[in-house]
């Protein structure tokens, strides 16, 4: 049976590459494009995984992560922060309200679906977080 | 024989013996008399008693006398009489009327006897019983004087105020409490003052001074006031000794007023004994206004009433102190205008007691640019904060576009939508590492305006060097592999530790290792760490060496300023933004080291951080904003 990924995301084009890049892996992907939206149908779909924006319109996303976490049905279901606030001190602001990974944005479309499996694999519990794309790539040059 | 007594008793008589005509005219004047009245026997013979002698007011009562003596033959009595010093003397007096054989009125022969000091002791005892416990209760020294100048009462505040002992100066003149020099005056004055006796204060506007027992003179301040009691009129005196605040004035007179602030110098009664100019300008009073007022004259209507309290207080415990620490304090002028004040008090031992000298501050210009600096740090912080807001949101506005731009390309490279010419692929290679590099310019703006505005957190903590280098060389390594490199590292086995901030070691290091990689087509990279002591210090150093392109001697400068991207002659590629080094650079100074190089155009380069290993955390702790 394939996975099924909800994503929670506002922008249209950051959407469409999540979900090209996720479907390409045969993933089965739903959409939402605000909070509401997005926790309805997390509740009515129970997904495997959930991608949610932190800066979303009419509800953000910490306010999102504690009441899909308050769920009982969702209780077992990682939330994955994907944004684009990558100053330093966000990545644990995010860990600590709630989400259970954090991927920066811009993502690595390479490794994006590898570290997305791995949430997956191990579950909501164990805190995983991969950073900005820059991080981990050697690409980014430093000499003057 | 018994002629030569008689005259021996008229010659040595201590009494005074004063024959007068029928009239009252002297005829005969003793050397008794001389003494007593101080007035010669050519001087009285031939005078009438009441002109040199009897005073103006007891005329009538010399008259009544006078009389009885002529009717009754005798008459005993006692009354004032004057000196021809001008002071009156106590005398008892007898008379006898002498007649002739024929029975004629011929001579009057008085008998005088100086009883001035029998009669001050006589006052004395009446006037003790009747008035010492009422004057004993006054702060004042007080002293009573009968009309003879003789002193009948002092109260202790007066005995010690002169040095005398308890009683001492009972029946003493009054001029032995003067200087000699005013005493002649005295007496005079003393003589007109019964004349017209009235409350005033004696000499006003002159300088009046007290002689203490042991010859010491002071200054004092003298009011008088008459009192009629059943032995006379008495004249009361309450002395104030202005010596505490004169010398108190003259041993800080130059001390206070070049003192820039207003100082107040205040006995236990809260009495004024001092003020400098300052003062005078500050509160708008002049001087005279001030001296002896009790100080809450100075101080705000609405705290006058706890003021004496709190005075009380620091008088039980006195010590150097600001006054009413964390109190908004204020002072009024004269003309009852407030200003903001700030009080400092200390306790003044002196030789006539414990005073307060407050030194007072007018503090309005203060609390104005208080206020505007308020004011103002209120605006730099919320423009500080905009700023952070700003960056915030810059760098997410940034990336958002950024990500579909980075991700699309990876997909169309990732082939997922189909195969790729190869003039697609190169195309698309070309936006990927565009678009990267604009992540990377991005991310070091970020950086860098985090440096500059102090925000970098640094956290020091011991940080084993080794465990660092590995970390990176496990990922950065994987690099070197690509393009065919070799990679080493050369590190000591025994564990090197600094306190420092990881986080920024770290990025220093990936900084340096890059480069390293990135500008290194043939032989490889060389990781090192060693530890140096030199001029007793410990220095860490963690240098990177490449068989890269170089630097040319001219562009080594130029290589840790911002922008300076060397030119495209020395470099094949320079893909970088031109801040990586000076970003590194920064970062290691906030954590304490120095970042230094060494290149051979066309051979390679060495990049080295040292970092100080024996002050480290001193060093992170006064970086940190």
């Amino acid at each position: 049976m394939r996975r099924r990924i909800l994503i929670i995301e506002d922008n249209f084009a950051n959407m469409e590459l999540m979900e090209y890049l996720l479907r390409a892996f045969e993933y089965e992907v739903s959409a939402a494009v605000d909070g509401i939206a997005g926790i309805e149908l997390a509740l009515t779909t129970v997904p495997d995984l959930i991608i949610c924006d932190v800066h979303l319109p009419k509800m953000d996303g910490y306010e999102i992560v504690r009441r899909l976490k308050e769920a009982q049905a969702l209780r077992n279901v990682p939330v994955i922060a994907v944004t684009a606030l990558a100053m330093v001190g966000d990545q644990e602001k995010v860990l600590n309200a709630g989400f259970d990974g954090y991927i920066g944005k811009p993502i690595d479309p390479e490794s994006f679906v590898g570290q997305i499996a791995r949430f997956m694999r191990n579950g909501p519990t164990l805190k995983k977080a991969a950073g900005p794309a820059h991080n981990t790539d050697a690409e980014s040059d430093r000499r003057s | 024989m018994s002629f030569d007594f008689n005259r021996l008793v008229l010659r040595e008589m201590p009494d005074g013996i004063v024959i007068t005509d029928p009239a009252g005219i002297v005829v005969h004047w003793t050397a008794g008399a001389e003494q007593l009245f101080g007035f010669s026997s050519d001087e009285a013979v031939g005078r009438s008693l009441n002109d040199i002698i009897v005073p103006p007011d007891r005329i009538d009562e010399e008259n009544r006398i006078l009389q009885e003596t002529i009717n009754n033959g005798v008459c005993y009595y006692e009354s004032l009489r004057l000196t021809k010093g001008g002071s009156l003397v106590y005398v008892d007096i007898s008379s006898k009327a002498i007649h002739d054989t024929l029975g004629q009125l011929e001579y009057i022969l008085f008998s005088k006897k100086d009883v001035t000091h029998l009669k001050a002791m006589r006052d004395a005892k009446l006037l003790d019983a009747k008035f010492r416990d009422l004057l004993e209760s006054m702060p004042d020294s007080i002293i009573m004087v009968n009309m003879t100048g003789r002193i009948v009462l002092a109260n202790s505040q007066a005995e010690k105020l002169f040095g005398y002992a308890p009683g001492a100066l009972r029946g003493q003149l009054i001029e032995i409490l003067l200087p000699e020099r005013f005493r002649g005056g005295h007496v005079a004055h003393r003589s007109y003052y019964f004349g017209a006796p009235r409350t005033r204060e004696m000499g006003a506007g002159l300088e009046l001074y007290g002689l203490r027992r042991d010859g010491t003179e002071f200054p004092v301040e003298i009011s008088l006031s008459p009192l009629a009691t059943e032995e006379g009129t008495m004249t009361m005196s309450a002395i104030r000794d202005l010596g505490q605040r004169r010398r108190a004035e003259k041993k800080f007179r130059g001390l206070l007023e070049s003192a820039p602030d207003a100082i107040v110098i205040v006995d236990q009664a809260g009495e004024i004994v001092l003020v400098n100019s300052q003062t005078e300008r500050l509160f708008g009073y002049p001087r005279e206004e001030l001296l002896g007022k009790k100080v809450e004259i100075l101080v705000p209507p609405r705290y006058g009433a706890v003021h004496p309290q709190y005075r009380d207080g620091f008088f039980k415990n006195a010590r150097t102190r600001p006054m009413g620490a964390g109190l908004e304090l204020f002072g009024v002028r004269r003309d009852g205008s407030e200003f903001p004040v700030e009080i400092s008090l200390s306790p003044l031992e002196t030789e006539e007691g414990l005073l307060v000298s407050s030194a007072i501050r007018d503090i309005s210009e203060r609390k104005r640019i208080e206020r505007s600096l308020h004011e103002k740090n209120i605006e730099l912080e919320a423009a500080s904060l905009a700023k952070d807001r700003f960056l915030a949101s810059m760098s997410h506005e940034l990336r958002t576009p950024l990500n579909a731009i980075i991700g699309f390309t990876g997909t169309l490279l990732m082939k997922l939508p189909g195969p790729l010419t190869a003039d697609q692929d190169k195309q698309l290679r070309t936006i990927q590492s565009s678009a990267r590099h604009l992540l990377s310019l991005i991310n070091d703006l970020l950086d860098l305006a985090r440096i500059e505005s102090g925000k970098v957190e640094l956290i020091p903590e011991p940080v084993v060097c080794q465990e660092v280098i590995r970390e990176l060389t496990e990922t950065l390594g994987t690099l070197a592999d690509k393009k065919r490199l070799w990679f080493k590292v050369n590190l000591p086995p025994e564990d090197i530790v600094v306190l420092t901030d990881r986080r920024s070691l770290r990025q220093i290091l990936i900084n340096l290792i890059n480069n390293a990689i990135k500008f290194t087509d043939e032989g490889g990279v060389l990781i090192s760490l060693c530890e140096r002591i030199a001029d007793g210090a410990s220095h860490v150093e963690i240098s990177v060496t490449d068989t890269g392109v170089g630097i040319k001697p001219n562009e080594q400068a130029k290589l840790f300023q911002a922008f300076s991207q060397l030119d495209s002659t020395s470099t094949r590629r320079f893909e970088g933004t031109g801040l990586g080094l000076y970003l590194s650079q920064k970062l290691a100074e906030l954590i304490g080291g120095k970042l230094s190089m060494q290149s051979e155009f066309g051979k390679g380069s060495t990049f080295a951080l040292v970092l100080d290993a024996t002050h480290p955390l001193r060093m992170c702790k006064e970086t940190q904003p």
